[in-house]
Parts: C-alpha cells; sequence; structure tokens
C-alpha cells in the first residue's frame, strides 16, 4: 500500500523536487515513510524557520523550487518569518505541512500543536494555502501548486495534510510531472504599441526587477538594442555585468541615478514592484510616478497598478515579453545611453553616504577580487546595505540579501547553506551582523551536519549598529541595541566550523581563498578594528 | 497628555499605569517613537536574540508571576517570529501582551512592497490571541490596552496583539490615557455549586483533576476538599504543584499511565477544575471518564466540548472551590477511606510499569529535585527525559514546574527561564532541554549571560531528535533527520562565556545544579544519555 504521505512525496519528485528541508515530527512522520527509496535529498536545519530560509536560497541560487516539510503549530509559525521573506520577494517554495486529524480541525480541544486555524496564518505568506481532505485531491492540488510556481508571479505554497488523511491509501495515484500551464505571453497589440513608443523614445530608460531573471541575457540585449540606462533592483543584480556601459546600478534613491532616471523620456520596468526597499523611502512613494511615460511588464496584473501608474501595462512573463519586443525592435538604432550613465556617474553615488556604509566598499570588493563567483547571500547589516546599494554582482543569482521586502534577520546563513546545497561548484558567501546571526546561531550546525561549506562573513559591531544609529538620529537615548556576544571564533570552534579574524582589510581575499578550499564551513569575522583608521 | 507626547510614549506610560514592568523587545526603524517612551521610563527592557524569545521571555514571566508579559516589536518579521510564542501562550492560556508596529495607514492593504509589509498583520495573530487589533488613531489605543487588560483579568488569559502603525505611534495622544479598572472574574451559580456538592458527598469513588486554571486558588485548598471527600487527585502538566506531589491522595501528572487511567475508569465522580482534559496531558484519543462529570471553568465552550459535563459551572476556579468547600465542610462526607490506600497502589503499578530508559529518567529527576530547593521554578523542554518528568519530578508547589505541553514547542524552556528569572529574581530557576530543542533558541544563551542570571541550564542529549527517531523505528520508516551532528556544548557554553560542567554522577548532577543556583553567570550541564554512569 502507498500511504498518501509518500504518495506526495513521489509527486514532488515527479515534478522536479529534489531537496527538502524538514524537522520531523509526528505530523509529518508519514511524508517520511518515502523519502528514504526516493533521490530526493532531506536536510535537517535546527529551527523550522532555517528550512524555509534554505529553500528560499536554494531557490534564489538555482531557480528551482525546493520543498519544506513542517510540523503543524510551532513548526509552521516558525517558518512564518521565512515565508514572509520569500513572499515578499517572489520566491518560489512548496511548503507542506501536517494538521491535526479532521474531526479535530476547529474544535479547540487543546490537541497537540494545536493552532485554531493555521491556514489563516500562512494565507498571509504564501500564494495560497490548501487543506488536502481526501488523497484523491492529491494530484490536483499538487498540480495547482506547480501551475502556481512555474506560470505566476512566484511565491511559496502551501499544501497541510491531517494526519490522519497522511495515513489513507493512496494507491494508483501515477507519480507523474503536472501539466504546467504555460506562462502568459503579452499581448501582441500592447507588444506593438510599446515598442513604437521605445522607438520614438529619445531618452529611454530601463527598470529591471527580480521578475526579469528569466528573461536572462535577453534583459541585457534590449537594454543594448535601446541603448537604455538601466538599473537592477537587489533581486536583479548580475543581469547587466559591473563593467556594462548601460549599467546605472541599484542605487535608485541617490541623486544621480534618479537625476538620469528623471531626464528620460519613457521607463519600460520589467517584473519590478517599484518598491520603497529598492527604490527609496522617499515620499511620496513612486520612484517613476514623475515619469513622462512609463511601461509595465509585469506576470502579475495588479502588479502594474502599484506604485506608479503606468501610461501602458502589459501582462506578461518576462521572457516572452522581452522577446517579443526584441523581435519588433528589430533594427533599431540604439540611443547614446552609455553617455548618460556616463554622465550621471560621473561623481560617484557612494559620495552621498556616510562613512559607516562606505568603508564596506573595501570588504565587498575585497570579497570580489577573492571569489569573483561567489554567490553573495546579505542579511540586513551595514555591508549589506552598502552592497544592496552599491554593489554590482558579476552573475544573476549572485547577489541577494535580506535587506529588501520582508526585511528580516537571521537570514543570511541559513539561505546561504541552500545555494550552496543548489550550487555546490560556487562559493557561497553569506554576509551577516552579529545581530543577524544570533537569530539563526543553530544553523551554523546544519552547516555541518548538511555538508555546506559555506562561508560567514561577520560584521561583529556587537550592536544593532542600524537601529542604534536610526535612535541617535531620532534623539531616543538608545536601548536594547548593545549586544552581549559570544566569542565567535571559539564558538564556530565548538560546531566545527574554520574560524578566523580579518585583522586588517589587507588580510580579507586571502582568508576568503583560503575559506572556499575548505571541505568545512568557515566564519571570518570583521570587526571594527579591521578598517584600522576608517573604523 | 500634553500635546508634545507622541501616542507611542503615551502607550508606554499607560502600560506603566498598568503595573507593568518589564518589556521584552527588539527595536527596530519602525519602533523608534514606543523606544522614546521606553528610554524616558522606568520600565526594564530586555532584549531576547529574537523575537522568538521575546515571546517566550514574556511568557516564562507570566508563567511564574501571574502577571502579563509584555512584548514591543517591529511589525513583519517581528511579529511572525513572535507568533510561535503566542500560539503556546495561547494553548497554555497565558496572558501575554504584543504590541507591535504596523506599517503606515496610507499603505495598509495596498501591496506596495513596503519594508516588513505583510498582507494582514491583525489575521495573522488571529487564531494566536484572544484579540488582534490594529488602532487606527491614537484614540483607539487607551481602549484597546483596557480590553486587553480585562481579558487577563477576567477571562480565559490569552494573548492579545495591539498593531499601532508607525505613523499613528507618532500623533500626538490626546484625550483620556489613565487605565481602567478591570473586570472582576465571574463567580459561581450558587444552585450548580449545590448540585455538585452533593454529588461528590455521595461519590464512593471520587476524583478531582485540576489544570493550570486552578492555580491560583487559595493553597490549600483543593488538597483539604480531597481529604474531606477521600478524593483522589490527577492535576495536569499546568495544574503541577497545586497539591504537592508528595500529597498521599495525589497520583501526580500521569495520565499518560495505564496505572492512572486504571484508577480514573473506576472513579464514579470526577471534578475537574480548569483543566481542558486535554490530549496533551494523556495522550489517549478518549480519557476513561465514566463516572458523573463536573467540569468549573471559566471558558464557557469547554464546559460541554469532548468531555460534556453533567454539572458545568462557568466561573473563576478559585471561587468555585471555596463555594464548593463550603457546603462540603458542612455535609461532612465521611471520607473514602481506601482513596489513599489505592492511590499508593496505582503509584506503585506505575512504578513497577516504568521500562528502562524511564527508569533513567526517573533517577535523573531524583538528583535534578536534589540539586534545587523546593521554590525552584523548573522550564522542561520538549525532550524524552521532559515527557518522563511530568510524573517523575516531584513538586511540591505550584508555579514551579513548566513544560508548554499544548502547543509543544521545542526550544521554548531556556528563553521561558530567563524570563521567569526576570519576573523573580529570587527565586531559584533553571532550564532543562534535548540537545535538538536546545539548537532551536541557542541564542538566547547570550540574553541569559548578558543579564548575568545564575541560571542551570541542563541538556539531555540524546544525539538527535530521539523521540522523532523511535518514531519512525516503530512504523518502519527508515530514520531520516533525526541525526543531526551537535557543537561541542561545552565549549559552546565558554565561547558565551558560560559556566559548564559534563557531571560523572547522579551526585554531581545534584551538585552542578546547587553549584549553578548562585554562579554569577549562566551554567550550561551537559548529560549524555549514552553516559556509563548513567546505567
Ligand atoms: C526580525 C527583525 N527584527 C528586527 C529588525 C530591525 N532591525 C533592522 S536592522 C537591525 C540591526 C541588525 O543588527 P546587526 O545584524 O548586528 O547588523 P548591524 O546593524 O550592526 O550592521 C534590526 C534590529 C528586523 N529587520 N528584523
Ligand atoms: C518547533 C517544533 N518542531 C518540531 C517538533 C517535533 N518534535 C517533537 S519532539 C522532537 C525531538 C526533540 O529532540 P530533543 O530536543 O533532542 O529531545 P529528545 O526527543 O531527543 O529527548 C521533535 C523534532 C516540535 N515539537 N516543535
Amino acid at each position: 500500500m502507498t500511504t498518501c504521505g509518500a504518495a506526495l512525496t513521489e509527486l514532488l519528485e515527479a515534478n522536479g523536487i529534489d531537496h527538502v528541508f524538514g524537522i520531523p515530527g509526528v505530523h509529518t512522520i508519514e511524508l517520511y515513510r518515502g523519502l528514504a527509496g526516493s533521490g530526493i535529498r532531506h536536510v535537517t536545519p535546527r529551527h523550522e524557520q532555517g528550512a524555509g530560509f534554505m529553500a528560499d536560497g536554494f531557490a534564489r541560487a538555482s531557480g528551482r523550487p525546493a520543498a519544506c516539510f513542517i510540523i503543524t503549530g510551532p513548526g509552521m509559525t516558525n517558518i512564518a518569518t521565512a515565508m514572509g521573506q520569500a513572499y515578499g520577494d517572489s520566491v518560489p517554495m512548496v511548503v507542506v505541512s501536517g494538521v491535526n486529524q479532521r474531526h479535530e480541525l476547529g474544535m479547540g480541544q487543546g490537541r497537540l500543536h494545536e493552532l485554531s486555524d493555521q491556514r489563516a496564518v500562512i494565507r498571509n505568506v504564501a500564494a495560497f494555502s490548501h487543506t488536502l481532505l481526501r488523497p484523491d485531491d492529491l494530484p490536483a492540488v499538487v498540480e495547482r501548486a506547480f501551475a502556481a510556481l512555474r506560470s505566476a508571479r512566484p511565491r511559496p505554497v502551501h499544501i497541510e495534510i491531517p494526519i490522519d488523511v497522511l495515513d489513507l491509501p493512496a494507491d494508483g495515484i501515477e507519480a507523474a510531472p503536472a501539466a504546467s500551464p504555460s506562462p502568459p505571453a503579452p499581448d501582441p497589440a500592447a507588444i506593438a504599441e510599446a515598442a513604437q513608443r521605445l522607438r520614438e523614445a529619445q531618452r529611454p530608460a530601463l527598470l529591471l526587477g527580480g521578475g526579469a531573471l528569466g528573461a536572462g541575457d535577453e534583459a541585457r540585449r534590449l537594454a543594448e538594442v535601446l541603448g537604455s540606462p538601466t538599473t537592477l533592483t537587489s533581486n536583479a543584480k548580475g543581469l547587466l555585468p559591473p563593467d556594462h556601459p548601460l549599467l546605472l546600478g541599484s542605487y535608485m534613491a541617490s541623486r544621480e541615478i534618479a537625476a538620469c532616471v528623471d531626464e528620460s523620456d519613457l521607463l519600460l520596468a520589467i517584473g519590478t514592484e517599484l518598491g520603497e526597499t529598492d527604490y527609496g523611502y522617499d515620499e511620496p512613494a513612486g520612484f517613476a510616478n514623475g515619469a513622462p511615460s512609463l511601461i509595465r511588464i509585469d506576470i502579475d496584473p495588479e502588479q502594474t497598478t502599484r506604485n506608479a501608474r503606468p501610461s501602458l501595462a502589459i501582462t506578461a512573463d518576462a521572457r516572452s515579453a522581452v522577446a517579443a519586443l526584441l523581435e519588433r525592435l528589430a533594427g533599431h538604432s540604439p540611443r547614446d545611453g552609455a553617455a548618460r550613465v556616463a554622465r550621471a556617474l560621473r561623481t560617484d553615488p557612494k559620495g552621498s553616504l556616510e562613512a559607516r556604509f562606505q568603508r564596506h566598499h573595501r570588504v565587498l570588493e575585497a570579497l570580489r577580487s577573492a571569489l569573483p563567483d561567489a554567490i553573495v547571500v546579505g542579511d540586513s547589516t551595514e555591508p549589506v546595505y552598502f552592497g544592496q546599494t552599491h554593489f554590482n554582482a558579476n552573475h544573476p543569482r549572485a547577489w541577494f540579501c535580506s535587506s529588501t521586502g520582508y526585511g528580516t534577520l537571521g537570514y543570511a546563513l541559513p539561505a546561504a547553506i541552500g545555494a550552496k546545497l543548489a550550487r555546490p561548484e560556487a562559493p557561497v558567501v553569506a554576509i551577516t551582523g552579529d545581530g543577524g546571526l544570533m537569530y539563526c546561531l543553530g544553523e551554523m550546525a546544519s552547516a555541518v551536519g548538511a555538508g555546506a561549506p559555506v562561508i560567514c562573513l561577520l560584521w561583529n559591531n556587537q550592536s544593532f549598529e542600524e537601529i542604534r544609529h536610526c535612535m541617535v538620529e531620532a534623539q531616543v537615548e538608545p536601548v536594547g541595541v548593545d549586544l552581549y556576544s559570544p566569542d565567535f571564533l571559539a564558538l564556530s570552534a565548538s560546531v566545527g566550523w574554520a574560524a578566523a579574524r580579518a585583522e586588517t582589510l589587507d588580510a580579507l581575499p586571502e582568508l576568503l581563498r583560503a575559506a572556499a578550499q575548505r571541505s568545512r564551513p568557515t566564519l571570518i569575522e570583521i570587526t571594527p578594528a579591521t578598517f584600522g583608521e576608517l573604523g | 497628555m500634553g500635546e508634545r507626547t507622541t501616542c507611542g510614549e503615551a502607550l508606554v506610560r499607560l502600560l506603566a499605569e498598568y503595573d507593568v514592568d518589564t518589556v521584552f523587545g527588539i527595536p527596530g526603524v519602525h519602533t523608534l517613537d514606543m523606544y522614546r517612551g521606553i528610554a524616558n521610563s522606568n520600565l526594564r527592557h530586555v532584549q531576547p536574540r529574537s523575537e522568538q524569545g521575546a515571546g517566550f521571555m514574556a511568557d516564562g514571566y507570566a508563567r511564574v508571576s501571574g502577571r502579563p508579559g509584555v512584548c514591543t516589536l517591529i511589525t513583519g518579521p517581528g511579529v511572525t517570529n513572535a507568533s510561535t510564542p503566542m500560539g503556546q501562550a495561547y494553548a497554555d492560556s497565558t496572558p501575554m501582551l504584543v504590541i507591535s508596529s504596523e506599517n503606515a495607514t496610507r499603505t495598509l492593504g495596498k501591496g506596495w512592497g513596503c519594508l516588513h509589509e505583510i498582507p494582514d498583520q491583525e489575521a495573522v495573530t488571529r487564531p494566536l490571541t484572544a484579540l488582534s487589533a490594529t488602532a487606527l488613531s491614537p484614540d483607539d489605543v487607551p481602549e484597546l490596552v483596557a480590553r486587553a487588560f480585562s481579558i487577563f483579568s477576567s477571562s480565559r488569559p490569552r494573548p492579545v496583539h495591539i498593531s499601532v502603525p508607525i505613523d499613528v505611534l507618532a500623533m500626538p495622544a490626546t484625550g483620556d490615557w489613565s487605565a481602567r479598572t478591570a473586570a472582576a472574574l465571574g463567580a459561581p451559580d450558587p444552585a450548580a455549586i449545590e448540585a455538585a456538592a452533593e454529588a461528590l458527598c455521595r461519590a464512593e469513588r471520587p476524583l478531582i483533576m485540576i489544570g493550570g486554571g486552578a492555580v491560583d486558588t487559595r493553597a490549600g485548598g483543593v488538597a483539604e476538599l480531597a481529604e474531606l471527600l477521600g478524593a483522589g487527585i490527577v492535576p495536569s502538566n499546568a495544574g503541577k504543584g497545586i497539591v504537592p506531589d508528595s500529597h498521599p491522595l495525589n497520583l501526580g501528572t500521569s495520565m499518560v499511565k495505564e496505572a492512572t487511567r486504571a484508577f480514573v475508569t473506576e472513579c464514579d465522580v470526577v471534578l475537574a477544575i480548569g483543566t481542558e482534559l486535554a490530549e496533551t496531558d494523556s495522550y489517549v484519543e478518549w480519557l476513561p471518564i465514566n463516572g458523573k462529570l463536573i467540569r468549573v471553568d471559566i471558558d464557557a465552550p469547554k464546559i460541554n466540548d469532548l468531555y460534556p459535563a453533567d454539572i458545568g459551572i462557568v466561573a473563576d476556579a478559585g471561587r468555585s472551590l471555596d463555594a464548593l468547600l463550603g457546603l462540603v465542610k458542612a455535609e461532612l462526607p465521611t471520607p473514602r477511606e481506601d482513596a489513599a490506600e489505592r492511590v499508593a497502589a496505582a503509584r506503585r503499578q506505575r512504578h513497577a510499569e516504568l521500562d528502562p530508559l524511564e527508569r533513567i529518567h526517573q533517577s535523573m529527576w531524583d538528583a535534578i529535585r536534589a540539586g534545587l530547593p523546593e521554590d525552584a521554578a523548573i522550564f522542561a523542554d520538549m525532550t524524552q527525559l521532559a515527557y518522563t518528568g511530568t510524573f517523575a519530578m516531584p513538586v511540591e508547589r505550584p508555579r514551579t514546574w513548566f513544560h508548554a505541553a499544548g502547543y509543544c514547542t521545542l526550544g521554548c524552556a531556556m528563553p521561558m527561564a530567563i524570563g521567569a528569572k526576570v519576573a523573580a529574581p529570587e527565586r531559584p530557576v533553571a532550564a532543562i532541554a534535548g540537545d535538538g530543542g536546545f539548537m532551536f533558541t541557542v541564542g538566547e544563551l547570550a540574553a541569559a549571560a548578558e543579564l548575568r542570571q545564575s541560571l542551570p541550564i541542563l541538556i539531555w542529549n540524546n544525539d538527535g531528535y530521539a523521540q522523532i527517531r523511535d518514531g519512525m523505528v516503530r512504523r518502519g520508516i527508515p530514520p531520516v533527520g533525526v541525526d543531526s551532528p551537535n557543537p561541542d556544548f561545552l565549549l559552546l557554553a565558554e565561547a558565551f562565556g558560560c559556566d559548564r560542567v559534563r557531571p560523572g554522577s547522579f551526585d554531581e548532577v545534584s551538585a552542578s545544579m546547587e553549584r549553578a543556583l548562585s554562579a554569577p553567570r549562566p551554567t550550561l550541564i551537559e548529560v549524555r544519555q549514552g553516559a556509563e554512569w548513567l546505567s
């Protein structure tokens, strides 16, 4: 007999899932029956939040979803933050959880792990949340999940299965891949209209978001065909390489970049929500609101109505929209965007930053020079804020962080573990503050367990420095921001990590190179003293 | 309130008026106006290393003191991080007030992708709280806080979550910001009490079951009633200690044991006070309650849930017990003399049925008990050692045994113990956790070290998630995901600046516990389940 739980595992595998992150419990045990004999690798974090962040890092690094197996109640509330981060940044993941038996649901009897309405909690951090009430429904629910992941704005999906249903026989369910609907192609008339306007534009600019990742090299080609200065959100970094003459960068809130965008006569925004965490916190919200003409292309039609009002909105998958535009733009003579970019960047936008951010320039450049092919995974911390605005990644999917969108702490390390599992050949570097690392300390042990030799670049200033700074600015006497910290080097040793402190910035590249050679994880600590006089 | 007092500051002052003396929280950009108030107040601010820690600390604070634990958190990830502790406090009926920020009112519900945005924060915590509400103007705040404290004082205590948008926090507070009088608890219906007293006095084999709802009944009251009647007593985890475990009529928190359930089967009248009769105290599908059932509960729906009452009394447990005692004393029934003897037999039987591992657990608890004074507060995580501890650890006083059996969250014990120690610095407090559970919230060790708490933390190390490993083996599933490598716990403790010890005998366990209670820092005590001296 195949139980419903085992059938689900088979279906996931048939749909290309090869990694599951989870902590088993009484409420998910039946999901594990099929696992041992399957081609799926199971990785155990030390907290369900870690499971979610690992799946997130896995997906951002590879473009492929992973699954999480999570117990009901505390397991699901534990993973909620990680789902929130993925929801905010449009990252796909499949979260499968148990839930109490059908006859117990909503009864408030004080059952083990009881949560009065789990779906009500999770609905806010998922594209959908479904309770499977009969094994027969399983194929359709799995198809729905993969349809949502492959053909719509990618976001976490949640399937919860009552434990009595998990145990039921589910023979005869064929472990076949779901027939996915094709992602929406653009309306040819709308594309024609957009191409016409782009042809007429003298000073176009291109705003690319994480949704444009699917267009890959074609996104860069579009920029080149148009000759348009191009901005990249955090999740779009790498779509244009750092030395590309059309690359304006990611510091959209800077005077320099904003001015260049403002002088444009047409903006084309693809796969970007134009949200404040990438475009700046200035009010009134809406980066491109003042633009004379804005064309938005997004897979999510609602998205084209938010933050800035377009004069033309196209619902489409970025890949097919960009391909269609390129076709229509054949023979177009590119404008001189490179000159505009050069003019805009004559003054280095970094110049307007405070020294506490600027100093991290050298950290990130050391990282680039030592490990040019690294995947960099950032938390919410000063060097990452700096990188988010100023670091131009060498490749797509080689930079992502949690200071965008949901903006949580404790993301970088577990997400880096997920990224490393997805891309074992690439060096993976987590950049985190001491405050952020304390959120997810247990995952240091998971990295060892998973055999994921990640590198953790720890910015240790023994405080929630960003918040202290805000308090001082707002004339609030700092409270709750000074942190007693463990000795991170000794701590690393206790979990089987290699560890070193960068005494100077010059020492950093070598430490990073050595770390990338190791078969076990390495922590590299940077402290204010590392910066010498700059610190 | 003066023109210049912001809503955030006024809110903090208002909390002080409700006798709040401590808040647990992590500040952020979204809570600056609350923290302005905190900085200028006499409130103590305790900083955990994650909002999950904040919630558990508030829970521990509340369980030990009986007063609501208060958290101040940022919107989005701050709230979802605290959702697990809220779920736990909900399941275990602990008063907890979570005050969080929310994004600016003009952005609510729009999906703009603002920092920390979640579609509907209030909806997320609704299933985890007695009340989740958003203050859309400063005037809403005093009313919502008053509702919170009324819920705590006069209904089943459960978390309350108040969200205050960041722009509202910054608005001037005008109007009446004084504390309002809290509602008193309901008294029992005299007729129902009379019927209950009569049934009890006539009973041949009466039984009293007590839960967390009875914790604040008059000291000795339950024992006196049991003695007058000759009734056996079975406390739930939350009710453990209301009657000393050494009392000859007390069967202990042992409904998981066949011997105790056999005793219960034979009882002809069962008085259940402030207990859900939940599965998590018995782990059987159906409690063998055959006798007439009298239920006293403050929460009306409980009266007729899985175990419908023959006599249902919706009222405060203390007042109901006093009323019952008055009538029973007047009636002066002949106590059922064989009661103590039957209780003793059931206990002997239970003891005889212990399996080999449980016998080791029993010796461990005896050793732990010997190292802790009677008033010590013991927080036991979700480990096999603790499951045995529910009946094996002798406890003599109320509010000294804390095992959050309902939501059953791994990693809750240490942060709860930290919160308890904050509430009652003079009380000895200890935490017991498995290796798996400890790692969930290991970062909070820094909080304990920072506070220089004399806190013994005993890790019961069986190299993995043993409870689940055993479950897989029992179900014929090849173990997956249950054997993660652990840190070297002693080195880890050192890295945190904590004392550490690995006892080599039961006597050393006792001595280590005792020493830890007066050390000027936390002590990590590791016991390996495989150690030779244990068997
Ligand atoms: C879960 C969560 N809680 C609180 C915050 C608010 N917050 C943003 S940055 C920050 C400080 C982080 O400190 P650290 O990681 O040490 O980095 P630093 O600011 O010192 O560079 C805090 C508390 C947040 N973003 N997420
Ligand atoms: C947050 C959460 N995730 C998962 C579980 C499921 N679960 C219950 S007990 C257990 C094993 C705990 O291991 P450990 O703390 O080492 O104690 P042991 O069972 O080995 O004594 C697990 C994973 C849970 N109760 N809570």
